[in-house]
């Protein structure tokens, strides 16, 4: 299976991840996630984030649905994305790295203000 | 951005990533554009599409290229290789377009190199000039652009220092094609040269009878037009050669064209400076002598490449003599030897005999002249060989064609080269000039010479085996 280079995790492919972690999106909606999660930092354009997306299914750790659109007036079909379980465990396995890392940076007094 | 704009960067993006997503990618741009107004959040969209489509195009492409690289080996079947498509990427018309206009350019772009002239100066490998290449360097005032002349076998007759062989021009390493250099001959071209031919022999060939003829026959045939057809210079002194030796019956008589053009004035001889060069570039290649051994069989090889001056190399010829006097059988290997002095055959002949012989030189003043013998020579009763080639020339081929028929030596391998050269050089003009012999020239042993059809070898075999040949009959004939 070719490798596109997901280990370590990208940081646009792990907002990814977490922007479909608790319901399917699709491309745009995908976008726009990841914008309000980082604070407007990342924007994703679109050859980043298809480029991304079609990663992410290479590995399996996402898969796309075809549903109608929700808004009544475009009716047509869409893509939609969502986790698969081993896209999930991955997700996971990141996010408690990350938090490790959190811990000893906290522990070293390197955070300023209050954190959980 | 536009979304002309947009769909042109999006085209940037390989046909497979397109087919996926190229109608989610206009959505997502269409989406953004009606969510993002206002100036600065349309400023904002520009910049992050265009740094987008930099980023993401060449990362689909490696990412394409990358999927070939691993895809697993197809296994042969039954041995032989086969051949499958790893992408599908469509030839695109502008690719195609590209890759003519390329062409073309470099095709062109060579043309024009070839068209370029070469450099005018000419030497051998050594960087040395013999004083005749020094001589006509000098004198050389050409001003159309150097050919290669070798191709159509004209030589550049000169007569200095007496020095029977092709001058060194020939060999200069021109790369450039014929066709470019020299126009198609007027019809007033060619009356020129042949009333210039025509003027030449009556003017001074020995036999005016004849040269009075022939000089009015060519103008004769001038006049029919025969030679109308005749665009080519090369062609045009090949076929004046051939009819004014079938008019006379004198093989001798050679028109000769060559594109680099004759010294305009009278030769001067060589200065001192330039023949010490001569004679430190002979000593150098070890006066042509390329070869001298005793080969198994008590046989005396020695392999020449010309007649040098023996002024410079008579005591190199003596000693490689020398070397090989006391063998059964000697064989002179001529294959490469395109000539040289008549004086120098003549020496290297004399050991041959023991007795005072009738020798040939077309290149003497008088008629004839006689070979006297080198004095007590071991070699003057053991029998010779000789080895030819297609190349052997001139004054090899006189030392070949004066011991056939004094019957001394057994000639092994090819017709020689037929170049005789015994005329006079006249200049007809810039291009074309003609040898005509002044003197009657007897032949003692009667018949023709073997000016235009080379001598015929008694042993006829390819010039690459002439040697083994040789051994083998020399074997034979020592009863070994």
């Amino acid at each position: 299976m070719p490798k596109r280079k997901l280990d370590p995790l990208p940081a646009a492919a792990f907002q990814i991840l977490l922007s479909i972690a608790d319901e399917e999106l699709h491309g745009y909606a995908i976008m726009r996630q990841v914008e309000q999660q980082t604070n407007g930092r990342m924007r994703l354009g679109p050859g980043t984030l298809y480029n991304s997306i079609q990663g992410l299914l290479e590995e399996g750790l996402i898969e796309e649905m075809d549903r109608k659109s929700e808004v009544e007036s475009e009716m047509e079909r869409r893509r939609y994305y969502r986790l698969t379980s081993t896209g999930r465990k991955l997700a996971r396995a990141e996010a408690e790295r990350l938090a490790d890392l959190l811990r000893v940076a906290r522990a070293k007094k390197i955070l300023r203000g209050d954190y959980v | 951005m536009s979304e002309k704009v947009f769909a042109l960067l999006v085209r940037l993006y390989p046909a497979a990533f397109r087919q996926r997503y190229e109608e989610e990618v206009l959505r997502l741009y269409r989406e953004r554009l009606r969510d993002e107004r206002g100036l600065f959040p349309r400023l904002r969209l520009t910049w992050d599409l265009t740094v987008d489509a930099v980023m993401g195009v060449s990362r689909a492409w490696r990412d394409s290229l990358s999927e070939t690289t691993t895809t697993s080996v197809v296994s042969n079947v039954s041995g032989f290789p086969s051949f499958h498509l790893l992408t599908r990427e469509p030839l695109k018309p502008g690719t195609v377009a590209l890759g003519c206009v390329l062409s073309a350019v470099a095709l062109a772009a060579f043309g024009v190199v070839m068209r370029l002239p070469a450099p005018d100066r000419f030497s051998n490998s050594r960087g040395v000039l013999s004083p005749v290449e020094a001589v006509l360097e000098r004198l050389n005032r050409v001003v159309a652009a150097p050919t290669n002349s070798g191709t159509g076998g004209q030589d550049d007759v000169t007569k200095v220092s007496g020095e029977l062989a092709r001058s060194q021009v020939k060999k200069e390493p021109s790369s450039q094609p014929e066709a470019g250099a020299q126009a198609p001959l007027t019809a007033q071209q060619r009356d020129e040269v042949v009333r210039g031919v025509a003027e030449n022999i009556s003017a001074h060939y020995f036999d005016r009878q004849k040269a009075q003829k022939l000089a009015d026959s060519l103008r004769v045939l001038n006049g029919q037009g025969s030679y109308a057809k005749i665009v080519n210079e090369h062609l045009l002194a090949e076929r004046l050669t051939t009819d004014v030796r079938s008019a006379t019956g004198d093989r001798h008589l050679n028109v000769v064209y060559s594109a680099r053009g004759n010294p305009i004035a009278a030769l001067a001889p060589p200065s001192a400076a330039e023949f010490e060069r001569y004679r430190s570039m002979l000593v150098r290649e070890n006066c042509s002598i390329e070869r001298t051994e005793i080969l198994p069989g008590n046989i005396g090889y020695l392999k020449l490449n010309r007649f040098p001056d023996l002024d410079v190399c008579g005591t190199m010829l003596h000693k490689s003599m020398s070397q090989i006097d006391k063998a059964n059988t000697v064989i002179f290997d001529l294959r490469d030897n395109e000539g040289g002095f008549p004086a120098a055959v003549a020496d290297m002949a004399a050991p041959l005999f023991n007795r005072t012989v009738a020798w040939y030189n077309p290149r003497a003043a008088q008629s004839a002249t006689t070979l006297m013998p080198a004095a007590r020579s071991a070699l003057s009763n053991k029998p010779v060989y000789i080895l030819t080639s297609s190349r052997t020339l001139s004054a090899a081929e006189q030392f070949t064609y004066n011991l056939k028929m004094l019957k001394r030596a057994t000639v092994v391998g090819e017709t020689t080269g037929g170049g005789g050269h015994t005329g006079t050089y006249y200049r007809v003009d810039e291009h074309f000039g003609i040898g005509i012999p002044e003197t009657k020239i007897t032949n003692p042993y009667g018949g023709p010479d073997w000016d235009g059809v080379g001598v015929e070898p008694d042993v006829k075999v390819k010039a690459a085996d002439a040697l083994e040949a040789a051994k083998k009959m020399a074997a034979r004939q020592t009863g070994r």
